[in-house]
């Protein structure tokens, strides 16, 4: 996989995405209307400053008690390149790899905001330049990698029905 | 180094390999679970994935459990989808009033010892009881299942609790589970499985193992698992499961994690309003007012949950302007309270017995919303702010003998201090 760089956008700890990016706050709105609202109540102006491509970074249990699949539509939606958090709810973190988007189980806390973050996710490396920043983290699996590769589980299936990974075009990319 | 049973159950559906924690692994399902809170997005994502057939169909669910019955046009029309789509796939069907997924599933003898079994819920964990790895999933997995059987799973660390001593009469599995959650914390063990066994585990009958299971969500555990033992195996056999493949951790078996806690001095427990995590000895509340007392859900709404309040309320009559609902787990489970006289004294004693369904835990069928100011004792899982449709009202948590207890003085009451009640009686039918 090629690697992600992007802006550092930072949230808290213990974030609940159900409450902050889907229908459960924003009641009866479509996805899009969620996308120019998301995380309003912990960042007033989050979105506004958001461009497509930037990172999330957030704290412990990002995403807890979220389980919907559609907090994760509205980030593909604002554009999150990938998120980077100390720990994440379990079922958001399985939503994000089978919706296309990386996630990475790492501790940041040296960052700040609009910091430039380098992440190399099929070797395991996260850089933040401007702080002298490097840090090591496990590398997702062949299977995970080939998921979020092929855009999500579904055009992974699409492709591979029978979950059979084929590294040199999956993974190396 | 030896296997937990996380790492058993993933390796023996991964191509019969050697897993260990923290591996991604591709494994084959047993069994699957769709309830129609979660029917929309994931028959939404097999139109996308855009199958020719889903040959897993005929080996998943289809529950009609938590719009039970539907509030609205839109809940009816997904269960109309459901039937549909069932009817086309040959996917199994629990319609309106069978119960809930949790309970249906195990009853149906759709699973066995050592299988691994995926729901769209959380609570997906109650199949730990027999000895299964269930945990819950998204519509995306779901429809992945379906079209392959397969799925891909991150194997969990486990921590093992291993529980000494034994329940004393009128302490149960739930008080149990909630000073666990006291101790360890909402989401204490979170993408964690949690092995529980030791001589309190296996001295717990099924529907109480089942709570135990069950609970583990609310620590945010990916599973929960027991061993099995002869109680498994028949409970199982009359419900015609398949043939059971018991699974156990090695001895040197590596955790997380090891907790130990004798229960015998364990008194009954509350969780106070909003906050499942913080937890006291019902002993400890003094003077808190009910207004509304609920037994039901997936985690406190089977038959030894019935059997606990009969033993309070039996021949008595609940407070004054208390008002107390109680909804059976299953069709199954309303039937045998039937038999045993437990519908009619539970009526008698000024309850109201709805139709099995998720109808207590949480506001979706919009029929039991409490009052602004209303306290409502609950043997639900769950009391986050609105839980019940109107934030400004309260929820504790307890046990089905507490909210019985409770319901009879109209305040928060320990059930081992009612007269007459006679606990022995249950839970030896089961
Ligand atoms: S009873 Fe409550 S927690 Fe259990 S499946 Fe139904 S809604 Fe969910």
């Amino acid at each position: 996989m090629k690697n992600i760089r992007g802006k550092a956008r930072l949230l808290g700890d213990e974030v609940n995405t159900d409450i902050h990016c889907s229908s459960k706050y924003f009641s009866g709105k479509d996805n899009a209307y969620v996308a120019q609202h998301a995380f309003e109540q912990l960042v007033p102006d989050f979105v506004a400053r958001f461009k497509p491509g930037d990172v999330i970074i957030a704290g412990r249990n990002f995403g807890i008690n979220s389980s919907r699949e559609q907090a994760v539509h509205v980030m593909r939606l604002m554009g999150v390149a990938a998120i980077v958090a100390a720990s994440f709810g379990r079922q958001f973190f399985r939503n994000c790899i089978n919706n296309g988007l990386p996630v990475v189980e790492c501790e940041l806390a040296a960052i700040a905001e609009g910091d430039e973050i380098e992440i190399d996710l099929t070797g395991g490396r996260i850089a933040v330049p401007a702080r002298g920043l490097v840090r090591e983290v496990p590398p997702l699996p062949a299977e995970v990698q080939a998921i979020l590769a092929a855009g999500g589980l579904i055009p992974f299936l699409k492709a591979h029905p029978d979950w059979k990974i084929n590294e040199t075009a999956d993974t190396r990319r | 180094m030896g296997s937990t049973i996380a790492e058993k159950i993933l390796g023996a559906h991964a191509g019969s390999r050697p897993v260990r924690a923290g591996d991604v692994v591709v494994a084959a399902v047993d069994f699957a679970m769709l309830h129609d809170a979660r029917a929309a997005n994931a028959l939404k994502m097999v139109e996308k994935l855009g199958a020719a057939r889903l040959p897993f169909a005929p080996r998943t669910a289809l529950v009609l459990d938590h719009y039970s019955p539907p509030p609205n046009p839109e809940a009816a029309n997904i269960h109309r989808a459901m039937r549909a789509f069932a009817d086309d796939h040959g996917a199994v069907l629990y319609d309106v009033g069978d119960g809930i997924c949790h309970q249906v599933l195990p009853e149906g003898g759709h699973l066995t010892c050592g299988d691994l079994v995926v729901g769209t819920d959380t609570h997906s964990t109650t199949y730990g009881a027999f000895n299964a790895l269930g945990t819950g999933v998204e519509g995306t997995d779901l429809s992945a299942v379906m079209m392959t059987g397969k799925l891909w799973f991150r194997v969990p660390e486990t921590i093992r609790v291993e529980l000494k001593g034994r329940l004393q009469p009128g302490v149960w599995a739930k008080d149990l589970t909630l000073r666990m959650l006291g101790r360890l914390g909402a989401e204490g063990a979170n993408y964690r499985a949690i092995e529980y066994q030791g001589p309190a585990v296996a001295a717990m009958e099924i529907d109480d193992r089942m709570t135990l299971a069950n609970h583990a969500a609310e620590l945010g555990a990916k599973a929960a698992l027991l061993e099995a033992d002869e109680k498994t195996f028949a409970w199982l056999e009359a419900r015609g499961a398949r043939e059971p493949s018991p699974v156990r951790a090695d001895p040197d078996a590596s955790y997380r994690e090891r907790i130990e806690m004798d229960v015998t001095e364990l008194v009954p427990q509350v969780a106070r309003n909003h906050q499942i995590d913080d937890v006291v000895g019902v002993p400890e509340v003094k003077n808190q007012r009910i207004d509304y007392a609920l037994i039901g859900t997936c985690t406190n709404g089977r038959l030894d949950d019935l059997r606990q309040a009969v033993a309070v309320l039996k021949g008595k009559r609940i407070a004054k302007g208390v008002r107390m609902i109680v909804t059976p787990a299953s069709r199954q489970v309303w039937l045998a309270a039937a038999r045993e006289g437990l519908i009619e004294a539970l009526t008698a004693a000024g309850a109201s017995v709805e139709a099995a369904g998720c109808g207590t835990c949480v506001n979706i069928t919009g029929h039991l919303i409490p009052g602004d100011g209303d306290v409502v004792i609950s043997s639900a899982n769950r009391n986050f702010k609105g839980r019940l449709g109107n934030p400004r009202s309260e929820i504790w948590i307890g046990s089905a003998a507490t909210v019985a207890a409770s319901a009879l003085t109209g305040h928060i009451t320990d059930p081992r201090t009612v007269e007459g009640g006679d606990w022995r009686r249950i839970s030896k039918a089961a």
